[in-house]
């Protein structure tokens, strides 16, 4: 039974937080006379830490629906919650330790980075088409502003063109497979179209229709044939947002994509097949091409890369196809699978990211891999902290990224996809080549600037606070493992 | 007499035509028009299906989402391709290709 | 089962890493910034100036740590010494760790009377000299980072002897061979140092490959890495022939080789004299007192194992038997004090390892634990003496310093009595036990008697060499050094002394029946292991205690004999060194060959160059140019070329311009679009 208006904003506490720190932001815009002050920074991270801690401690339950059927409150919603939230507030740190954003108005910055934090919260509790309409929306809109962020930048503003353009088409074409999808079943609740599906109702049409809202899904993953904005715009970025998008709208789209499909197309018990509808439409194929293809081409193109930020782009690209092995399956231990490789994720990959600033801020703003020559010596515990991060991209043991591989390795093992896996194997020995390129760079090659680089004491706790989950969850990963599984569980239809 | 079909073909066409004009024209307005295109051909399907067959309002309020949403984007884009403008001296969109590989 | 203060048995080793946490903090942002070459010119600001008070406070934090985990442990032994003998096993599950099928390992503590011999070993030691290293390492501008790797070294040590199964040993075994490697090249600055920590590192991977064949062939045996279940099953499988002698005998060795690489044993002890390299404290504590004994722990753990493998047995006997007079003699002519110091080590596990072959691991274990003192004493006082000589280290250049660092000469000539085997001294109840069991046991056999107590002579000797050539005699320093000498500071001193007085009377926990028996003494530490081993095999154990049943007037006979030996020896060292001291040169020039042979410790590591490291660069070699160079590079690089081709062809794509990009989505669009048409045409 869904909870009115007024019963329901008490599971909401996290999102009014944001919102209102949002508010304050913008009067402390109005009233300030210096929009580049830190305090901006600093409130937003008591905002976000706020949320962080009320996700966690608003009443828990089997699960509800909030605000007559439009939203979800239970564990996945608040797993993703926690996740999107505290990739945010390693960002807002970022961004007070990078130069890049040295004399320009912080204010808009952050009020862009909640906006679009706000938006990941309602996306991944969504279950209604309206309301994750809505929220993909404000997701994408603030995140064009910031890729777009430098205004001197031409680059920078390329970036938000592509971005803007890319995005409003994806999602009008998800908008208009929503409109059929609302056409064959008269609802618009999540839970209800997969009623009707199960009732026998399923029409061309409507499988047509739920192509095309992948199409929409696929982009804010960045998956292969959706992914072509996000090396552009991943490079063009502050990178700070870059790294932002890398981790937060991408966790917040695996999560509207995990909602619906599951909820529309599970069958209700989980026996041999786990897609409902297989016999129309081979579900599991078409994900797992779509995976396969993926992560082969995020691979495949990193390996020409030599700007750091666009191969970390199409690494993350080649990650989102690594997550959709999870997907394939639509089985709970498959699902798990990608919560923690998500968790897993945040942390080698936010702290790939921190390195690169700390990096760019000492070579005035260089971004190539030639610029992290000799890293090892002149920062010796930035470039340990991104050789752990690099091979813990790479799946190598006893870094977390290989357990988090294990995990989805393992499902579509026991499945009996054998061809995914092999490919996957294959994609693993591919990214080794470039993340090693970066590790030797850093350890063999001569600097051309020898002097070492100053490290501040908080980027030093920062990446220490990353390093440390990242080989914690390589050998002691069985907390972090049950939480995924218990959020996959508590699921609300 | 208006079918169900009629609305669905003329969205389908404006849905067509706003792709093609997003995929070819140069100028980044009239991208942006396109994109208004495939967006109202997604709302006169929610109106149409609306109106002919469940008989609820959901239709109706999603179109008028679409419409607000619509217009915060196209504020966005405007202000993006303004700035484009003035760093590079046109709103072509295929002018800007420093980003790529 | 007891409980109560036990339940905080977690705290043993969690307040070392808690140390690690403390000081790694301090280490990484206080110290770090510091020793960077902006932050101005080194050592001053660094090492006295505003950076002091962090200095203090590591000081503090490092030994604190060890010292209350030493306390917990104490009272965690006393609780469970308050239990009747067969209840004294603990085991603490704090977490499951690994779950797959059928393997399970949690992380999981057990006290039982062995591991409570070795922890209060580990954290009593290494108190002293965590107290100790404060003083050695006053100077050093990496104070900080030292202590982190110091505490790091206690909390791997800790999870080795306290684990509750194999597999989490196994972790802290690996850990403390990683603590030894960062340690031996702390002065990484030095090539030698680096050198040497990489050495050690190779060697013991040699052996730690061992080890996990071992594990995994436990593990395929008895479906579980746990202790209690291993031992458990032991006699059963034994018993319905699935775990017959040849696999145990395997099992064995494998662990053997692990011990081996661990323990410096022969083939594998050539890192430990090299390890020297390290600052002092750190040979003392790891080199000898903890580290290189857990070699001997494993195997004393795992007596229900090798009980079951005479075989390995005899091996582990004759090579600790072999290594205890081997290295002795190397020790004989070496002029680095500390490298006498580390021979000593070597030919002492061998002793160990001698008894544990023989089946008495008591007495192993039991001279593990008088080692440790006197051998910690004897590293500490010539870290002393290194300290007060300015860092002179070659034994001719010393002498004369009885007088000029009076604690050291004292302490360290106690240590001397207790290694020499001097009645009354620790070393003297602890190694005639060794000497006797070799002799008297089942296993046992006189050969190994008589090659044990020639050792023990050569000991004897050597180490009283060692110390007229260096405290007594005139003064062979250089002017400028011989100005500065002095005392050390009393944080280096005080440890000294506590040490000394355990070397002193720490034997007397173990006085032989022999002796002890006529006045009612028992022999404490026989009692207090005994548990252990009698439920770890009753009956073999049992068999190896009864077989031999000699007179008494047999035991007192030899071990007057022993300590007959080892008076010679102080003789014959006093003759040399003090008394006709052109004497050795004399030598030396008249059998040019054997001298220079032993001198160059048997060209041992000039053999594994040619045999091992040159052969495997060579074969290696070999196999580069025909398989690798030619076969796999072709394959690979051909791969390589596809990859990057086809990601160049990709990459062409993403052309840059957005309206391609659109087409892209609609392109994958109609793709989807197109298979689901595709399909429901077919169907």
């Amino acid at each position: 039974m869904s909870l009115g208006n007024l019963a329901s904003v008490g599971y909401f506490l996290p999102e009014l937080t944001v919102t209102a720190t949002i508010l304050l932001l913008i009067l402390m815009h109005v009233v300030t006379k210096s929009p580049r002050s830190n305090a901006f920074g600093f409130l937003s991270l008591v905002g976000v830490g706020a949320a962080i801690l009320l996700s966690g401690i608003v009443p828990a339950g089997a699960g509800k629906s909030i605000f007559e059927g439009m939203a979800a409150y239970d564990g996945f919603a608040v797993f993703f919650k926690v996740l999107t939230a505290l990739a945010t507030l390693v960002v807002i740190f970022m961004t007070m330790d990078s130069r890049e954003m040295d004399g320009r108005s912080q204010a808009e910055y952050y009020i862009f980075l909640l906006s679009t934090l706000l938006g990941m919260f309602l996306l991944s509790s969504a279950t209604d088409i309206v309301m994750l309409y809505l929220s993909l929306e404000l997701v994408s809109i603030p995140s064009y502003l910031l890729a777009g962020y430098f205004k001197g930048r031409e680059r920078s503003t390329e970036a938000a063109m592509k971005y803007v353009v890319f995005g409003a088409t994806a999602s009008g074409v998800m908008i208009y497979g929503f409109s059929f999808l609302f056409g064959l079943t008269g609802t618009t609740q999540i839970a209800e179209i997969g009623r009707s599906l199960a009732a026998g109702k399923a029409t061309l049409p409507m499988l047509l229709a739920s192509v095309m809202v992948a199409v929409g899904f696929g982009y804010k993953i960045a998956a292969v044939p959706f992914h072509m904005w996000s090396p552009d715009v991943y490079e063009g970025a502050p990178t700070p947002a870059t790294a932002f998008f890398s981790v937060g709208p991408k966790a917040a789209g695996f999560a509207v994509l995990v909602r619906f499909y599951y909820t529309v197309f599970a069958a209700p018990d989980p026996g041999s097949a786990l897609w409902r509808l297989t016999s129309a439409v081979d579900w599991p194929l078409l994900f797992a091409a779509l995976s396969a293809v993926t992560m082969t081409v995020g691979n495949l193109v990193a390996v020409k890369q030599d700007n750091v930020k666009r191969l970390l782009a199409y690494s993350s690209i080649a990650h989102a196809g690594y997550m959709l092995m999870g997907f394939v399956l639509l089985s709970p231990a498959g699902l798990k699978a990608i919560l923690f490789y998500l968790v897993v994720y945040l942390f080698m990959n936010l702290g790939a990211f921190y390195v690169v600033i700390l990096v760019s801020n000492a070579t005035n703003g260089g971004e190539d891999i030639s610029d992290f020559a000799g890293l090892g010596s002149r920062a010796p515990f930035a470039a340990v902290s991104l050789a752990v991060f690099l091979f813990a991209l790479t799946g190598i043991p006893p870094f977390s990224g290989f357990i988090g591989k294990v995990y989805l390795f393992a499902e579509v093992i026991n499945r009996g996809v054998y061809w995914l896996v092999v490919v996957a194997g294959l994609n693993s020995v591919v990214a080794l080549y470039y993340y090693a390129r970066i590790v030797r760079s850093m350890f063999l090659d001569e600097p051309t600037d020898t002097a070492a680089i100053a490290v501040p004491g908080v980027p030093r706790a920062m990446l220490l606070l990353m390093v440390a989950p990242t080989l914690i969850l390589g050998v002691y990963w069985e907390p972090v493992a049950r939480i995924a599984s218990d959020s996959i569980r508590m699921i609300a239809f | 007499m208006m079918t169900l079909e009629k609305f669905l073909v003329i969205s389908a066409a404006l849905f067509c035509c706003g792709l093609y004009t997003v995929m070819t024209r140069r100028n980044g307005v009239a991208v942006l028009m396109g994109v208004e295109l495939i967006l109202n051909s997604a709302n006169i399907n929610f109106v149409a299906f609306s109106h002919f067959l469940s008989r609820v309002m959901g239709g109706q309020i999603f179109a008028v989402f679409v419409i607000v949403l619509a217009a915060a984007e196209a504020a966005v884009a405007l202000a993006i391709f303004l700035r484009l403008f003035a760093t590079t001296g046109t709103v072509e969109v295929d002018t800007a290709d420093q980003l790529r590989g | 089962m007891v409980s109560g203060i036990l339940d905080g048995l977690w705290l043993v080793p969690a307040l070392p890493l808690l140390g690690v946490v403390l000081n790694g903090i301090l280490a990484l942002f206080v110290e770090r910034p510091l020793l960077l070459p902006a932050a101005g010119p080194p050592s001053a600001a660094a090492g006295h100036g505003h950076g002091a008070s962090y200095r203090t406070l590591v000081a503090f934090i490092a030994p604190g740590v060890v010292g209350a985990a030493f306390v917990v442990a104490l009272l965690c032994v006393l609780s469970l010494a308050a239990a009747p003998p067969e209840g004294r096993i603990f085991v603490q599950v704090l977490f499951p760790w690994i779950q797959a099928g059928a393997f399970t390992a949690p992380v999981a503590f057990q006290l039982d009377p062995l591991s409570s011999v070795m922890a209060l070993v580990v954290t009593g030691v290494g108190f002293l000299i965590h107290v100790y290293s404060v003083g050695y390492m006053s100077h050093e501008r990496a104070f900080a980072r030292y202590f982190v790797y110091l505490n790091l070294f206690m909390f791997a040590m800790l999870i080795l002897v306290l684990a509750d199964n194999y597999l989490l040993m196994f972790v802290g075994w690996e850990g403390v061979g990683l603590c030894s490697y960062l340690l031996i090249g702390f002065w990484y600055e030095k090539q030698s140092a680096a050198d040497a920590g990489k050495k050690a590192f190779v060697v013991n991977r040699v052996g730690d490959f061992g080890f996990l064949l071992a594990m995994f062939l436990i593990f395929w045996t008895f479906g579980s890495v746990s202790y209690t279940e291993v031992f458990a099953k032991a006699p059963l499988l034994s018993g319905d022939g699935t775990l017959t002698t040849g696999l145990a005998t395997a099992i064995t060795l494998l662990m053997f080789l692990g011990a081996a690489g661990k323990s410096a044993q022969i083939p594998l002890y050539v890192w430990l004299p090299d390890a020297m390299e390290g600052p002092t404290p750190v040979s003392a504590l790891i080199h000898a007192a903890t580290m290189v004994t857990a070699g001997v722990y494993m195997i004393a753990r795992s007596s229900a194992l090798f009980l079951l493998a005479p075989d390995t047995m005899m091996v582990v006997a004759v090579i600790g038997a072999a290594t205890a007079i081997f290295s002795a003699t190397i020790g004989i002519c070496q002029t680095d004090i500390k490298r006498v110091l580390a021979y000593s080590t070597v030919s002492q596990l061998g002793y160990m390892f001698l008894a544990c072959g023989v089946g008495a691991f008591t007495a192993g274990i039991f001279h593990l634990t008088t080692h440790a003192f006197f051998k910690a004493l004897l590293f500490l006082g010539s870290g002393s003496v290194i300290h007060a000589l300015s860092g002179e280290q070659d034994m001719r250049k010393m002498g004369g310093l009885k007088k000029r660092v009076p604690v050291t000469f004292l302490t360290m000539f106690a240590a001397t009595l207790a290694i020499a085997g001097i009645p009354g001294f620790s070393g003297f109840f602890s190694k005639d036990e060794i000497l006797w069991k070799s002799f008297s046991s089942s296993m046992g056999s006189p050969v190994l008697w008589v090659v044990a107590a020639a050792a023990a002579g050569i000991t004897a000797f050597y180490m009283f060499r060692l110390v007229f050539l260096t405290f007594f005699g005139t003064s062979r320093m250089d002017p400028e050094v011989e100005k500065h000498v002095h005392e050390s500071p009393w944080t280096m001193t005080l440890p000294l002394s506590i040490l000394a007085v355990l070397s002193v009377i720490g034997g007397f926990l173990g006085i032989p029946a022999v002796l002890g028996g006529a006045f009612g003494v028992p022999n404490l530490f026989e009692g207090w292991l005994e548990p252990v081993f009698r439920r770890a095999a009753p009956a073999a154990a049992h068999a190896a205690e009864e077989a031999a049943h000699h007179s008494a007037a047999l035991e007192i006979g030899l071990m007057a004999l022993s300590v007959g030996i080892a008076l010679f020896g102080i003789g014959l060292a006093y003759f040399l060194y003090r008394a006709r001291t052109e004497k050795p040169d004399e030598i030396a020039r008249k059998w040019p060959t054997v001298y220079g042979v032993v001198f160059h410790k048997y060209y041992i590591d000039e053999f594994y160059e040619w045999a091992v490291v040159r052969r495997v660069v060579r074969g290696a070699d070999w196999l580069w140019q025909m398989f690798d160079a030619r076969f796999i590079d072709g394959i690979v690089d051909g791969a390589a070329d596809i990859v990057r081709s086809a990601g160049d062809r990709i990459r062409r794509l993403q052309g840059g311009i957005v309206g391609g990009y659109a087409f892209s989505l609609l392109a994958g669009a109609v793709l989807l679009v197109g298979y689901i048409l595709y399909r429901s045409i077919v169907q």
